[in-house]
Protein backbone atom coordinates (compact mmCIF):
# COMPACT_ATOMS: atom_id res chain seq x y z
CA UNK A 1 0.00 0.00 0.00
CA UNK A 2 1.43 3.29 -1.19
CA UNK A 3 0.34 6.77 -1.90
CA UNK A 4 2.06 7.97 -4.86
CA UNK A 5 1.60 10.80 -6.83
CA UNK A 6 0.64 9.67 -10.31
CA UNK A 7 1.30 11.39 -13.39
CA UNK A 8 -1.78 12.03 -16.05
CA UNK A 9 -0.79 9.91 -19.05
CA UNK A 10 -4.05 10.33 -20.75
CA UNK A 11 -7.80 10.82 -19.56
CA UNK A 12 -10.23 10.60 -22.71
CA UNK A 13 -13.95 9.10 -22.59
CA UNK A 14 -14.38 5.94 -24.93
CA UNK A 15 -18.09 5.39 -24.24
CA UNK A 16 -20.91 7.40 -23.34
CA UNK A 17 -20.25 8.61 -19.51
CA UNK A 18 -17.54 6.46 -19.41
CA UNK A 19 -13.65 7.74 -19.28
CA UNK A 20 -10.50 6.19 -19.35
CA UNK A 21 -7.59 7.18 -17.36
CA UNK A 22 -3.97 5.92 -17.60
CA UNK A 23 -1.53 6.95 -14.53
CA UNK A 24 2.25 6.58 -14.69
CA UNK A 25 2.52 5.29 -10.94
CA UNK A 26 5.57 2.81 -11.15
CA UNK A 27 5.42 1.58 -7.36
CA UNK A 28 1.76 0.88 -7.33
CA UNK A 29 1.38 -0.80 -10.82
CA UNK A 30 4.46 -3.04 -9.65
CA UNK A 31 1.95 -4.81 -7.06
CA UNK A 32 -1.57 -4.34 -8.49
CA UNK A 33 -3.64 -7.57 -8.59
CA UNK A 34 -6.82 -7.79 -10.21
CA UNK A 35 -9.59 -6.90 -8.59
CA UNK A 36 -7.87 -4.12 -6.20
CA UNK A 37 -8.36 -1.02 -6.62
CA UNK A 38 -6.77 2.87 -6.27
CA UNK A 39 -7.67 5.74 -4.56
CA UNK A 40 -7.53 8.89 -6.08
CA UNK A 41 -7.47 12.61 -4.89
CA UNK A 42 -9.08 14.91 -7.15
CA UNK A 43 -8.85 18.08 -5.84
CA UNK A 44 -7.23 19.50 -2.99
CA UNK A 45 -9.86 20.18 0.03
CA UNK A 46 -12.16 20.90 1.04
CA UNK A 47 -14.66 19.87 -1.51
CA UNK A 48 -14.69 17.59 -2.73
CA UNK A 49 -13.36 16.22 0.55
CA UNK A 50 -13.28 12.03 0.29
CA UNK A 51 -10.88 10.34 -2.49
CA UNK A 52 -12.69 8.21 -5.31
CA UNK A 53 -11.87 4.58 -5.00
CA UNK A 54 -11.75 2.76 -8.46
CA UNK A 55 -11.35 -0.56 -9.67
CA UNK A 56 -7.57 -0.96 -11.51
CA UNK A 57 -8.56 -1.94 -15.33
CA UNK A 58 -5.20 -2.56 -16.05
CA UNK A 59 -1.64 -2.72 -14.74
CA UNK A 60 1.87 -2.64 -16.69
CA UNK A 61 4.34 -3.43 -14.10
CA UNK A 62 7.14 -3.00 -17.15
CA UNK A 63 5.56 0.11 -17.89
CA UNK A 64 4.72 1.58 -14.92
CA UNK A 65 1.42 2.47 -15.42
CA UNK A 66 -1.91 1.78 -14.34
CA UNK A 67 -5.31 2.09 -16.14
CA UNK A 68 -8.89 3.11 -14.44
CA UNK A 69 -12.17 3.52 -16.19
CA UNK A 70 -15.02 5.37 -14.55
CA UNK A 71 -18.42 6.98 -15.06
CA UNK A 72 -19.08 10.72 -14.42
CA UNK A 73 -22.02 10.17 -11.83
CA UNK A 74 -20.90 12.49 -9.27
CA UNK A 75 -18.53 15.56 -8.36
CA UNK A 76 -15.69 13.90 -8.26
CA UNK A 77 -16.20 11.87 -11.21
CA UNK A 78 -16.90 14.95 -13.30
CA UNK A 79 -13.88 16.56 -12.16
CA UNK A 80 -11.78 13.81 -12.48
CA UNK A 81 -12.85 13.80 -16.37
CA UNK A 82 -11.35 17.49 -16.54
CA UNK A 83 -8.09 16.30 -15.52
CA UNK A 84 -5.75 17.04 -18.14
CA UNK A 85 -2.35 15.13 -19.23
CA UNK A 86 0.59 15.65 -17.23
CA UNK A 87 -0.78 17.10 -13.81
CA UNK A 88 -0.40 13.85 -11.02
CA UNK A 89 -2.87 13.48 -8.70
CA UNK A 90 -2.47 11.83 -5.13
CA UNK A 91 -2.88 8.12 -5.63
CA UNK A 92 -3.16 5.40 -2.82
CA UNK A 93 -2.67 1.98 -3.68
CA UNK A 94 -2.88 -0.94 -4.52
CA UNK A 95 -5.43 -1.28 -1.61
CA UNK A 96 -7.86 -4.53 -0.93
CA UNK A 97 -7.55 -8.17 -2.13
CA UNK A 98 -8.29 -8.85 -5.55
CA UNK A 99 -9.91 -12.24 -7.09
CA UNK A 100 -8.89 -15.80 -6.56
CA UNK A 101 -6.89 -17.44 -9.21
CA UNK A 102 -9.00 -20.38 -11.06
CA UNK A 103 -7.59 -24.20 -10.79
CA UNK A 104 -5.26 -25.04 -14.23
CA UNK A 105 -8.14 -25.77 -17.05
CA UNK A 106 -11.53 -24.49 -14.72
CA UNK A 107 -13.83 -22.23 -17.31
CA UNK A 108 -14.13 -18.82 -15.98
CA UNK A 109 -16.85 -16.47 -16.96
CA UNK A 110 -16.44 -12.87 -16.15
CA UNK A 111 -19.67 -10.98 -15.50
CA UNK A 112 -19.86 -7.24 -15.92
CA UNK A 113 -22.52 -4.89 -15.66
CA UNK A 114 -22.09 -1.35 -16.69
CA UNK A 115 -19.05 0.69 -14.50
CA UNK A 116 -18.63 -3.30 -13.44
CA UNK A 117 -16.42 -4.40 -15.67
CA UNK A 118 -13.06 -2.67 -15.55
CA UNK A 119 -11.43 -5.47 -12.96
CA UNK A 120 -12.98 -8.32 -15.09
CA UNK A 121 -10.89 -6.78 -17.69
CA UNK A 122 -7.42 -6.75 -15.90
CA UNK A 123 -8.52 -10.31 -14.63
CA UNK A 124 -8.91 -11.46 -18.25
CA UNK A 125 -6.25 -10.27 -19.40
CA UNK A 126 -4.19 -11.24 -16.58
CA UNK A 127 -5.56 -14.94 -17.17
CA UNK A 128 -4.28 -14.53 -20.96
CA UNK A 129 -0.98 -13.80 -19.47
CA UNK A 130 -0.96 -16.96 -17.79
CA UNK A 131 -2.25 -18.99 -20.42
CA UNK A 132 -5.38 -19.75 -19.21
CA UNK A 133 -7.49 -19.66 -22.35
CA UNK A 134 -10.96 -21.06 -21.04
CA UNK A 135 -12.47 -17.14 -20.21
CA UNK A 136 -15.58 -15.74 -21.28
CA UNK A 137 -16.62 -12.50 -20.64
CA UNK A 138 -20.59 -11.70 -20.49
CA UNK A 139 -20.59 -7.49 -20.54
CA UNK A 140 -24.31 -6.20 -19.77
CA UNK A 141 -25.11 -2.42 -20.23
CA UNK A 142 -28.20 -0.38 -20.47
CA UNK A 143 -27.78 0.49 -24.60
CA UNK A 144 -24.98 -0.13 -26.83
CA UNK A 145 -23.77 3.73 -26.59
CA UNK A 146 -23.16 2.51 -23.11
CA UNK A 147 -20.58 -0.33 -23.87
CA UNK A 148 -17.06 0.14 -23.65
CA UNK A 149 -15.29 -0.42 -26.55
CA UNK A 150 -15.20 -3.57 -28.34
CA UNK A 151 -11.28 -4.02 -28.64
CA UNK A 152 -11.30 -3.06 -24.77
CA UNK A 153 -13.82 -6.08 -24.08
CA UNK A 154 -11.86 -8.32 -26.68
CA UNK A 155 -8.49 -8.00 -24.84
CA UNK A 156 -10.10 -9.16 -21.81
CA UNK A 157 -11.69 -13.02 -23.35
CA UNK A 158 -11.62 -14.90 -26.32
CA UNK A 159 -15.24 -14.88 -26.13
CA UNK A 160 -16.98 -11.93 -25.60
CA UNK A 161 -20.91 -11.57 -25.14
CA UNK A 162 -23.08 -8.67 -24.76
CA UNK A 163 -26.34 -7.76 -23.78
CA UNK A 164 -28.67 -4.06 -23.14
CA UNK A 165 -31.63 -3.73 -21.40
CA UNK A 166 -33.08 -1.73 -24.53
CA UNK A 167 -32.07 -4.40 -27.22
CA UNK A 168 -29.33 -2.02 -28.94
CA UNK A 169 -26.33 -4.48 -28.87
CA UNK A 170 -26.30 -7.81 -28.31
CA UNK A 171 -29.07 -10.42 -26.09
CA UNK A 172 -32.01 -8.10 -25.56
CA UNK A 173 -32.04 -8.37 -21.80
CA UNK A 174 -30.07 -8.80 -18.77
CA UNK A 175 -25.99 -10.66 -18.50
CA UNK A 176 -28.09 -13.09 -16.39
CA UNK A 177 -29.73 -14.48 -19.19
CA UNK A 178 -26.50 -15.29 -20.57
CA UNK A 179 -24.78 -16.54 -17.06
CA UNK A 180 -27.22 -19.27 -17.46
CA UNK A 181 -26.72 -20.81 -20.72
CA UNK A 182 -22.81 -20.63 -19.93
CA UNK A 183 -23.25 -22.26 -16.50
CA UNK A 184 -25.40 -24.93 -18.59
CA UNK A 185 -22.38 -25.63 -20.44
CA UNK A 186 -19.94 -25.44 -17.56
CA UNK A 187 -21.00 -25.66 -14.43
CA UNK A 188 -18.12 -26.36 -13.03
CA UNK A 189 -16.74 -23.04 -14.07
CA UNK A 190 -15.76 -20.26 -11.83
CA UNK A 191 -17.98 -16.60 -12.17
CA UNK A 192 -16.41 -13.82 -11.57
CA UNK A 193 -18.96 -10.88 -11.38
CA UNK A 194 -18.43 -6.70 -10.59
CA UNK A 195 -21.64 -4.85 -11.16
CA UNK A 196 -24.92 -3.65 -9.53
CA UNK A 197 -25.56 -5.02 -6.26
CA UNK A 198 -28.90 -6.41 -8.07
CA UNK A 199 -27.14 -8.25 -10.85
CA UNK A 200 -24.59 -9.36 -8.18
CA UNK A 201 -27.19 -10.47 -5.93
CA UNK A 202 -28.93 -12.24 -8.94
CA UNK A 203 -25.56 -13.83 -10.32
CA UNK A 204 -24.27 -15.10 -7.17
CA UNK A 205 -28.19 -16.77 -6.46
CA UNK A 206 -27.41 -18.43 -9.96
CA UNK A 207 -24.36 -19.72 -9.08
CA UNK A 208 -25.60 -21.24 -5.91
CA UNK A 209 -28.22 -23.48 -7.62
CA UNK A 210 -25.88 -24.21 -10.61
CA UNK A 211 -23.44 -24.87 -7.56
CA UNK A 212 -20.19 -22.84 -9.46
CA UNK A 213 -17.99 -21.12 -7.45
CA UNK A 214 -18.98 -17.41 -7.33
CA UNK A 215 -16.67 -13.99 -6.24
CA UNK A 216 -18.03 -10.98 -6.70
CA UNK A 217 -16.20 -7.78 -6.25
CA UNK A 218 -18.32 -5.36 -4.05
CA UNK A 219 -19.20 -1.08 -3.69
CA UNK A 220 -19.88 0.67 -0.74
CA UNK A 221 -19.29 4.28 0.17
CA UNK A 222 -16.24 4.50 1.37
CA UNK A 223 -14.21 7.22 3.70
CA UNK A 224 -10.67 6.21 3.67
CA UNK A 225 -10.35 3.27 1.62
CA UNK A 226 -7.63 1.12 4.14
CA UNK A 227 -9.61 -0.21 6.93
CA UNK A 228 -9.73 2.94 9.81
CA UNK A 229 -13.48 4.20 9.20
CA UNK A 230 -15.04 0.67 8.97
CA UNK A 231 -17.67 2.63 6.64
CA UNK A 232 -17.85 0.34 3.80
CA UNK A 233 -19.08 -2.69 5.16
CA UNK A 234 -21.05 -5.39 4.04
CA UNK A 235 -23.51 -7.89 5.84
CA UNK A 236 -21.60 -11.25 6.05
CA UNK A 237 -23.94 -14.52 5.24
CA UNK A 238 -23.33 -15.71 9.14
CA UNK A 239 -21.60 -14.35 11.82
CA UNK A 240 -18.42 -16.83 12.62
CA UNK A 241 -17.17 -15.31 15.50
CA UNK A 242 -19.97 -12.82 17.20
CA UNK A 243 -21.00 -9.89 16.29
CA UNK A 244 -18.22 -7.90 15.54
CA UNK A 245 -17.75 -10.38 12.23
CA UNK A 246 -21.34 -9.91 11.12
CA UNK A 247 -19.88 -6.55 9.17
CA UNK A 248 -17.17 -7.33 6.48
CA UNK A 249 -15.30 -4.14 5.25
CA UNK A 250 -15.18 -3.94 1.60
CA UNK A 251 -11.87 -2.11 1.67
CA UNK A 252 -9.72 -4.99 3.46
CA UNK A 253 -11.55 -8.30 3.65
CA UNK A 254 -12.81 -7.29 0.37
CA UNK A 255 -13.84 -6.02 -2.59
CA UNK A 256 -13.20 -9.31 -3.93
CA UNK A 257 -15.37 -11.46 -1.44
CA UNK A 258 -16.61 -15.26 -1.83
CA UNK A 259 -20.54 -14.59 -2.49
CA UNK A 260 -21.37 -17.39 0.15
CA UNK A 261 -20.06 -15.36 2.59
CA UNK A 262 -21.73 -12.64 1.89
CA UNK A 263 -25.43 -12.12 3.14
CA UNK A 264 -27.89 -11.13 -0.29
CA UNK A 265 -30.94 -9.30 0.39
CA UNK A 266 -33.43 -11.67 -0.99
CA UNK A 267 -31.48 -14.30 1.53
CA UNK B 1 13.92 22.78 15.66
CA UNK B 2 11.35 24.28 17.85
CA UNK B 3 10.37 22.42 20.71
CA UNK B 4 7.04 21.09 20.26
CA UNK B 5 6.42 18.95 23.05
CA UNK B 6 3.27 19.90 25.33
CA UNK B 7 2.04 18.88 28.95
CA UNK B 8 -1.67 18.04 28.64
CA UNK B 9 -2.69 16.08 32.60
CA UNK B 10 0.83 15.11 33.60
CA UNK B 11 1.35 13.25 30.05
CA UNK B 12 4.31 14.88 28.02
CA UNK B 13 3.24 14.63 24.54
CA UNK B 14 6.28 14.89 21.82
CA UNK B 15 4.32 17.16 19.91
CA UNK B 16 0.90 18.42 20.22
CA UNK B 17 -0.60 16.36 17.53
CA UNK B 18 -2.92 13.41 17.69
CA UNK B 19 -4.66 11.05 15.37
CA UNK B 20 -8.31 10.93 16.43
CA UNK B 21 -10.85 8.09 17.76
CA UNK B 22 -12.21 5.98 15.13
CA UNK B 23 -10.00 7.25 11.92
CA UNK B 24 -6.78 5.28 13.05
CA UNK B 25 -8.45 2.00 13.86
CA UNK B 26 -6.49 0.69 16.07
CA UNK B 27 -2.80 1.89 14.66
CA UNK B 28 -2.09 -1.20 12.73
CA UNK B 29 -4.11 0.20 9.50
CA UNK B 30 -2.81 3.60 9.68
CA UNK B 31 0.81 2.72 10.17
CA UNK B 32 2.09 1.22 6.24
CA UNK B 33 0.47 5.00 5.29
CA UNK B 34 1.78 7.26 8.17
CA UNK B 35 4.85 7.17 11.00
CA UNK B 36 3.41 6.78 13.91
CA UNK B 37 6.73 8.08 15.76
CA UNK B 38 6.47 11.34 14.48
CA UNK B 39 2.75 11.97 16.04
CA UNK B 40 2.04 13.26 19.53
CA UNK B 41 -0.37 10.17 19.87
CA UNK B 42 -3.29 8.14 18.91
CA UNK B 43 -6.50 7.76 20.19
CA UNK B 44 -7.75 4.08 19.43
CA UNK B 45 -11.26 3.52 18.09
CA UNK B 46 -13.84 3.31 20.87
CA UNK B 47 -14.20 0.38 22.66
CA UNK B 48 -17.54 -0.86 24.74
CA UNK B 49 -17.59 -3.90 26.74
CA UNK B 50 -19.17 -6.92 24.67
CA UNK B 51 -18.07 -6.83 20.53
CA UNK B 52 -20.24 -4.77 19.06
CA UNK B 53 -21.47 -4.94 15.04
CA UNK B 54 -22.16 -1.94 14.09
CA UNK B 55 -24.94 0.08 12.45
CA UNK B 56 -26.66 -1.24 9.07
CA UNK B 57 -24.90 0.18 6.05
CA UNK B 58 -24.37 2.54 4.60
CA UNK B 59 -22.61 4.33 7.09
CA UNK B 60 -21.06 6.94 5.46
CA UNK B 61 -21.81 9.73 2.72
CA UNK B 62 -20.14 12.58 1.80
CA UNK B 63 -21.31 16.36 2.16
CA UNK B 64 -20.41 20.06 1.43
CA UNK B 65 -17.06 19.50 3.07
CA UNK B 66 -17.47 16.96 5.39
CA UNK B 67 -18.76 13.49 6.02
CA UNK B 68 -21.56 12.20 7.44
CA UNK B 69 -20.69 8.33 9.41
CA UNK B 70 -22.80 6.46 11.29
CA UNK B 71 -20.22 3.26 11.86
CA UNK B 72 -22.30 2.78 15.37
CA UNK B 73 -19.21 1.56 17.31
CA UNK B 74 -17.99 -1.65 15.62
CA UNK B 75 -15.67 -2.99 18.04
CA UNK B 76 -14.19 -6.72 19.11
CA UNK B 77 -15.20 -5.57 22.55
CA UNK B 78 -12.93 -5.16 25.88
CA UNK B 79 -11.40 -8.21 25.98
CA UNK B 80 -10.86 -8.83 22.49
CA UNK B 81 -8.97 -5.45 21.73
CA UNK B 82 -6.95 -6.62 25.17
CA UNK B 83 -6.24 -9.83 23.46
CA UNK B 84 -6.06 -8.75 19.74
CA UNK B 85 -5.35 -4.85 19.47
CA UNK B 86 -3.44 -4.07 22.42
CA UNK B 87 -0.05 -6.10 21.82
CA UNK B 88 0.74 -4.28 18.66
CA UNK B 89 -0.70 -0.45 20.30
CA UNK B 90 1.55 -0.84 23.35
CA UNK B 91 4.81 -1.50 20.83
CA UNK B 92 4.37 1.87 18.84
CA UNK B 93 6.48 4.28 19.54
CA UNK B 94 3.62 6.94 20.54
CA UNK B 95 1.52 7.93 23.12
CA UNK B 96 -1.37 5.83 23.03
CA UNK B 97 -5.19 7.00 24.49
CA UNK B 98 -7.62 4.57 24.52
CA UNK B 99 -11.49 5.58 24.03
CA UNK B 100 -14.11 3.88 25.74
CA UNK B 101 -17.46 3.85 26.11
CA UNK B 102 -20.68 1.83 27.85
CA UNK B 103 -24.59 1.43 28.29
CA UNK B 104 -24.13 2.14 32.09
CA UNK B 105 -21.58 5.02 34.46
CA UNK B 106 -20.93 1.49 36.22
CA UNK B 107 -19.59 -0.25 33.19
CA UNK B 108 -17.48 2.52 32.02
CA UNK B 109 -16.08 2.38 35.82
CA UNK B 110 -15.49 -2.10 35.53
CA UNK B 111 -13.77 -0.79 31.96
CA UNK B 112 -11.66 1.46 33.32
CA UNK B 113 -10.32 -0.84 35.86
CA UNK B 114 -9.74 -3.29 33.63
CA UNK B 115 -7.75 -1.65 31.60
CA UNK B 116 -5.68 -0.05 34.72
CA UNK B 117 -4.13 -3.42 34.24
CA UNK B 118 -2.47 -2.90 31.31
CA UNK B 119 0.71 -0.83 31.36
CA UNK B 120 1.93 1.62 28.90
CA UNK B 121 -1.72 3.66 28.18
CA UNK B 122 -1.00 7.32 28.09
CA UNK B 123 -4.56 7.97 29.45
CA UNK B 124 -8.53 7.52 28.91
CA UNK B 125 -10.43 8.88 27.07
CA UNK B 126 -14.14 8.57 27.34
CA UNK B 127 -16.72 8.95 24.81
CA UNK B 128 -19.62 10.03 26.01
CA UNK B 129 -20.41 11.68 22.66
CA UNK B 130 -21.05 9.19 20.03
CA UNK B 131 -24.39 10.48 18.30
CA UNK B 132 -24.68 6.62 16.81
CA UNK B 133 -24.90 4.99 19.96
CA UNK B 134 -28.20 4.36 21.26
CA UNK B 135 -27.41 3.16 24.75
CA UNK B 136 -24.93 5.60 25.73
CA UNK B 137 -22.34 8.22 24.40
CA UNK B 138 -24.13 11.52 23.90
CA UNK B 139 -26.82 10.15 25.47
CA UNK B 140 -24.69 10.76 28.95
CA UNK B 141 -22.52 13.89 27.15
CA UNK B 142 -26.08 15.84 26.83
CA UNK B 143 -26.46 15.75 30.33
CA UNK B 144 -24.17 17.92 33.21
CA UNK B 145 -25.47 15.52 35.98
CA UNK B 146 -25.44 11.81 33.43
CA UNK B 147 -21.56 12.47 32.43
CA UNK B 148 -20.39 13.93 35.84
CA UNK B 149 -21.75 10.28 36.88
CA UNK B 150 -19.90 8.91 33.79
CA UNK B 151 -16.72 10.69 34.57
CA UNK B 152 -17.22 10.39 38.54
CA UNK B 153 -17.13 6.21 38.27
CA UNK B 154 -14.29 5.98 35.80
CA UNK B 155 -12.49 8.94 38.17
CA UNK B 156 -12.49 6.76 41.25
CA UNK B 157 -11.06 3.06 39.94
CA UNK B 158 -8.10 4.51 37.53
CA UNK B 159 -4.85 6.59 38.44
CA UNK B 160 -4.60 6.90 34.46
CA UNK B 161 -5.65 10.75 33.55
CA UNK B 162 -9.09 10.82 32.28
CA UNK B 163 -9.72 12.82 29.27
CA UNK B 164 -13.98 13.37 29.11
CA UNK B 165 -14.65 13.86 25.37
CA UNK B 166 -17.71 16.09 24.54
CA UNK B 167 -20.72 16.06 22.06
CA UNK B 168 -21.56 19.64 20.71
CA UNK B 169 -24.98 18.58 20.58
CA UNK B 170 -26.01 20.58 23.55
CA UNK B 171 -27.65 23.81 24.40
CA UNK B 172 -24.09 24.80 26.42
CA UNK B 173 -20.82 22.72 26.06
CA UNK B 174 -19.57 25.25 29.27
CA UNK B 175 -21.88 23.62 31.90
CA UNK B 176 -20.81 20.01 30.54
CA UNK B 177 -17.16 20.78 30.65
CA UNK B 178 -18.00 22.14 34.38
CA UNK B 179 -19.33 18.95 35.64
CA UNK B 180 -17.01 16.63 34.12
CA UNK B 181 -14.24 18.76 35.91
CA UNK B 182 -15.97 18.77 39.49
CA UNK B 183 -16.43 15.18 38.44
CA UNK B 184 -12.54 14.51 38.11
CA UNK B 185 -11.31 14.63 35.01
CA UNK B 186 -8.28 15.33 34.14
CA UNK B 187 -8.56 16.75 30.18
CA UNK B 188 -11.19 17.56 28.13
CA UNK B 189 -11.22 16.87 24.07
CA UNK B 190 -14.06 18.59 21.68
CA UNK B 191 -15.56 17.95 19.88
CA UNK B 192 -17.16 14.48 18.55
CA UNK B 193 -19.44 15.27 15.66
CA UNK B 194 -22.74 16.97 15.17
CA UNK B 195 -25.82 14.74 14.32
CA UNK B 196 -26.62 15.42 10.94
CA UNK B 197 -28.69 13.48 7.56
CA UNK B 198 -29.01 13.65 3.69
CA UNK B 199 -31.48 12.10 2.00
CA UNK B 200 -31.29 10.31 -1.38
CA UNK B 201 -33.95 12.70 -3.75
CA UNK B 202 -34.26 9.67 -6.30
CA UNK B 203 -35.05 7.07 -3.89
CA UNK B 204 -36.52 9.48 -1.34
CA UNK B 205 -35.08 7.81 1.62
CA UNK B 206 -31.92 9.10 4.01
CA UNK B 207 -28.69 8.15 2.63
CA UNK B 208 -27.56 6.13 5.83
CA UNK B 209 -29.01 2.68 7.36
CA UNK B 210 -29.30 4.54 10.03
CA UNK B 211 -30.84 7.63 9.45
CA UNK B 212 -28.85 9.79 11.17
CA UNK B 213 -25.21 10.45 11.74
CA UNK B 214 -22.29 12.09 12.84
CA UNK B 215 -21.01 15.01 10.93
CA UNK B 216 -17.28 16.07 9.99
CA UNK B 217 -14.38 17.52 8.29
CA UNK B 218 -13.43 20.99 7.66
CA UNK B 219 -17.25 21.90 7.30
CA UNK B 220 -17.57 21.68 11.24
CA UNK B 221 -14.10 23.59 12.57
CA UNK B 222 -15.90 26.61 12.94
CA UNK B 223 -18.04 25.53 15.45
CA UNK B 224 -15.93 23.35 17.09
CA UNK B 225 -13.02 26.20 17.38
CA UNK B 226 -15.70 28.60 18.98
CA UNK B 227 -16.54 25.77 21.44
CA UNK B 228 -12.91 25.69 22.51
CA UNK B 229 -12.73 29.39 22.70
CA UNK B 230 -15.85 28.64 25.07
CA UNK B 231 -14.89 25.98 27.20
CA UNK B 232 -11.68 27.49 27.96
CA UNK B 233 -12.89 30.42 29.93
CA UNK B 234 -15.18 27.97 31.85
CA UNK B 235 -13.03 25.75 33.09
CA UNK B 236 -9.07 25.42 33.98
CA UNK B 237 -8.16 21.87 32.59
CA UNK B 238 -6.42 21.34 29.71
CA UNK B 239 -8.33 20.86 26.20
CA UNK B 240 -7.65 18.63 22.97
CA UNK B 241 -9.52 20.48 20.27
CA UNK B 242 -10.66 18.38 17.41
CA UNK B 243 -13.32 19.47 14.68
CA UNK B 244 -11.95 19.45 11.27
CA UNK B 245 -8.27 20.21 11.40
CA UNK B 246 -6.67 19.36 7.98
CA UNK B 247 -4.08 21.56 7.99
CA UNK B 248 -1.61 23.45 10.12
CA UNK B 249 -3.45 26.61 10.57
CA UNK B 250 -6.27 24.68 11.77
CA UNK B 251 -4.22 23.15 14.28
CA UNK B 252 -2.96 26.97 14.63
CA UNK B 253 -6.51 28.18 15.60
CA UNK B 254 -7.00 26.04 18.08
CA UNK B 255 -4.05 26.30 20.12
CA UNK B 256 -4.40 29.67 19.90
CA UNK B 257 -7.88 29.40 20.86
CA UNK B 258 -6.48 27.45 23.99
CA UNK B 259 -6.37 23.33 23.07
CA UNK B 260 -3.29 22.59 24.56
CA UNK B 261 -3.37 19.38 22.06
CA UNK B 262 -5.07 19.01 19.27
CA UNK B 263 -6.64 15.89 17.13
CA UNK B 264 -6.78 15.32 13.33
CA UNK B 265 -9.67 12.85 12.33
CA UNK B 266 -11.18 12.81 9.19
CA UNK B 267 -8.29 14.93 7.16
CA UNK B 268 -6.40 10.75 7.73
CA UNK B 269 -9.38 9.49 5.10
CA UNK B 270 -8.27 11.67 2.48
CA UNK B 271 -4.80 12.50 3.11
CA UNK B 272 -3.41 9.38 5.84
CA UNK B 273 0.15 11.53 6.11
CA UNK B 274 -2.44 14.43 7.44
CA UNK B 275 -1.06 14.43 10.85
CA UNK B 276 2.87 13.90 10.29
CA UNK B 277 2.27 17.09 7.31
CA UNK B 278 0.95 19.60 10.51
CA UNK B 279 3.80 17.91 12.75
CA UNK B 280 6.09 19.38 10.41
CA UNK B 281 4.05 22.71 9.69
CA UNK B 282 4.01 23.86 13.37
CA UNK B 283 7.58 23.49 13.13
CA UNK B 284 7.90 25.64 10.43
CA UNK B 285 5.76 28.38 11.96
CA UNK B 286 7.59 28.61 15.28
CA UNK B 287 10.65 28.77 13.02
CA UNK B 288 9.10 31.47 11.16
CA UNK B 289 7.62 32.92 14.03
CA UNK B 290 11.01 33.13 16.63
CA UNK B 291 8.48 30.62 18.60
CA UNK B 292 11.12 28.83 20.85
CA UNK B 293 8.13 26.37 22.75
CA UNK B 294 5.14 25.55 20.74
CA UNK B 295 3.42 25.53 24.02
CA UNK B 296 3.75 28.90 24.94
CA UNK B 297 1.67 30.09 22.43
CA UNK B 298 -1.83 28.22 23.68
CA UNK B 299 -4.90 30.26 24.12
CA UNK B 300 -2.87 33.43 23.18
CA UNK B 301 -5.27 35.06 21.06
CA UNK B 302 -6.98 37.51 23.21
CA UNK B 303 -9.46 40.20 22.68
Amino acid sequence: MLDEQAGVIDNRPVAEGFYQLRLAAPAIAAQAKPGQFASLRVSGQPAPLLRIPLSFAAADPQGGTIELLYETRGPKSSLLSRVQIQQTLPCLGPLGRGFGRPAPGQKVVLVGGGIGLPPLLFLGDWLRQRGHAEVALLAGARSAAKHLPGDLLRAAAPQVRLATDDGSLGHAGFVTDLLDEELAAAPGALVCACGPHGMMAAVAARCRRAGAACQVSLEEYMACGFGVCVGCVVEAAVETAGPYSRYRKVCVDGPVFDAAQVRWEED
Amino acid sequence: MADLGVQFAGIHFRNPVLLASGTCGYGKELQPLADLSRVGGLVSKTITPEPRAGNRPPRIVETPAGMLNSIGLQNPGLEGFIRDQWPFLSGLDTRVVVNIAAPTAEQHGEMAARLEALSGIAALEVNISSPNMKDGGMLFGCNPAAAAEVIGAVRRVTRLPVIAKLTPNVTDIATVARAVEEAGADGISLINTLLGMAIDVERRRPVLGNITGGLSGPAIKPVALAMVWKVRRAVKLPLMGLGGISTTADALEFILAGATAVQVGTATFFNPGAAVEITQGLDAYCQRHGVGRLASLVGVAQV
